[in-house]
């Protein structure tokens, strides 16, 4: 949009994909059994981003604020969807991740948008919410897998509080509680060295564009502070209701449905590791 | 005359597990009485569904078909969280909740004084000293007792013991057994289940033997031991 904003030409493009080589010589070489995941991720982000690219131009162009928030709409259930599935056999699982991250995202965006923080154009609702959805879904992804190893861990555990006549909210409250703490505590570390290790997306991104860097920083902390905010409410939400949802009518734990183990997962440690980037 | 309160009756009682081909019965046409303020022990071979039969009389376990009652009523008619609290469980191994004694008494009896905690202590054998102590840093058989003594803080009036003192040291296992002795001798219903004969013979007011999911004989401990149906079993574990 700005002609004066550098911007790599095509070829450039093309070229930087020496780096998925080098991405792919590793996983070989290392017998990761990576090689066919590191070529979809590369090819699916060229087709997702030019498709994502064109949308946005009729977005910003044409649809305006009520097709901005229908977009956001459907990331969110895109990222239920995907960080339910991450938690396979949770009872509910896509249910309690698509409508915690729901809250997460519009309670995070209406406030600051609401209070005129961040102004109610597509241009800015349409990215700013994407960096909220992706914190929020992958917030409620460590939370959800967390909350469905430690049913399959500490069962006994909660069973000794649920025979004592506590009910499966209050029994399972411990557990609920390291879930949200191991969403949330990555989030914080992330906010206390924001800017001395890397510079977040979107002040770079502004900084590439010509604005001041003392300006940017400005949207930067606005967005760390969402990207907090929307992990932190949109864990709550799903931990509840999956927590609601573990525990059948006579309070007692239910089963988790049997899941088959992807390739390469056990190798991979914990399924609720944090390997999320800092927010845009 | 005599007369025989039953505490809970389990009439034409099924559990079954899966689907399909797939299917088991943990249990199945189990029909007997448990009497109250008495010691009744369940024994029988591991996996012959003695644990799943407890665990039937707090709603742990859901049964397939038949009916429990309490006090001639369905279980469910109950509510759930009040029927645990009068229907109390202590498991086989201790399990120890994070934080000091005095936090793991309060568990189930958030309102409990420090001199009742006390009290409940001194019950099972451990001085006032454990009230501040890390709940995860005792021994086995310290961890136990103070798990018997958080499900007696809820006031239950019927204890079931899930081979509670099979992990235990042989002085821990005796304090458990004298515990639940006194509670008998209070009023309160115990059923417990045992893989050791011996102690069945010390503790049984009544006895169940369990046999491959279904009741082989059920009794007086003294009618039961002379069961020809339970013979197989009790001449097998002796």
């Amino acid at each position: 949009m700005n002609a004066a904003v550098p911007v790599p030409e095509w070829w450039g493009v093309a070229l930087a994909a020496v780096l998925i080589v080098a991405t792919a010589v590793v996983a070989l070489r290392e017998r990761l059994g990576l090689g066919r995941d590191i070529a979809e991720a590369a090819v699916r982000a060229v087709v997702q981003l030019v498709a994502v690219g064109f949308l946005l131009r009729v977005l910003f162009e044409r649809a305006g604020i009520p097709g901005s928030l229908g977009w956001v709409a459907g990331m969110v259930v895109l990222a239920g969807s995907t960080a339910g599935r991450r938690a396979r056999g949770l009872p509910g699982a896509v249910r309690a991740a698509t409508i915690g991250i729901a809250t997460g995202v519009t309670l995070t965006v209406g406030v600051v948008v609401g209070a005129g923080i961040l102004e109610a154009e597509p241009r800015i609702v349409v990215p700013v919410g994407g960096i909220i959805v992706s914190a929020a879904m992958q917030g409620t992804t460590i939370v959800l897998a967390r909350l469905r190893d430690e049913i399959a861990s500490s069962r006994q555990q909660v069973e000794a509080r649920l025979v004592l006549g506590l009910p499966g909210r209050a029994a399972f409250a411990p557990h609920r509680r390291l879930a949200l703490r191991a969403a949330i505590s990555p989030g914080i570390d992330q906010t206390k060295v924001v800017g001395l290790i890397a510079l977040p997306g979107t002040m770079t991104g502004l900084i590439i564009a010509g604005v001041s860097p003392l300006t940017a920083i400005r949207y930067q902390i606005v967005v760390q502070y969402m990207w907090l905010g929307s992990v932190a409410i949109s864990g709550l939400v799903a931990s509840r209701l999956a927590s609601r949802t573990a525990f059948d009518e006579a309070h007692r734990l239910r089963p988790l449905a049997a899941a088959p183990a992807r390739r390469g997962e056990r190798r991979r440690g914990p399924r609720w590791r944090d390997t999320r980037p800092g927010p845009g | 005359m005599v007369y025989v309160v039953a505490l809970f009756v389990l009439a034409d009682v099924e559990v079954t597990r899966g689907e399909g081909e797939d299917h088991v019965h943990p249990l199945a046409h189990v029909s007997m009485t448990i009497e109250a303020a008495r010691a009744t022990v369940v024994v029988g071979p591991s996996g012959s569904g003695k644990s799943t039969l407890l665990r039937l009389l707090n709603r742990m376990e859901e049964p397939s078909g038949g009916q429990v009652r309490l006090h001639d009523r369905p279980l469910p008619s109950y509510d759930v969280l009040e029927l645990r609290r009068r229907v109390g469980l202590l498991m086989q191994r201790p399990v120890p909740f994070p934080g000091s004694v005095l936090d793991n008494l309060r568990t189930g009896a958030p309102a409990l004084r420090e001199d009742a905690a006390v009290a409940l202590l001194d019950r099972v054998g451990l001085p006032e000293s454990f009230l501040p102590r890390d709940a995860e840093e005792l021994s086995g058989g310290e961890a136990q007792r103070v798990c018997l003594a958080r499900a007696l803080a809820v006031g239950p009036e019927v204890l079931l013991l899930d081979e509670a003192t099979s992990a235990l040291d042989p002085f821990a296992a005796q304090v458990v057994e004298g515990v639940v002795r006194g509670l008998v001798a209070e009023g309160v219903s115990v059923v417990m289940v045992s893989h050791d004969l011996a102690q069945a013979q010390r503790m049984a007011d009544d006895l169940v033997v369990v046999l491959a999911g279904r009741v082989a004989a059920s009794g007086p401990a003294e009618t039961v031991l002379a069961d020809p149906a339970a013979a197989p079993y009790l001449r097998g574990a002796s």
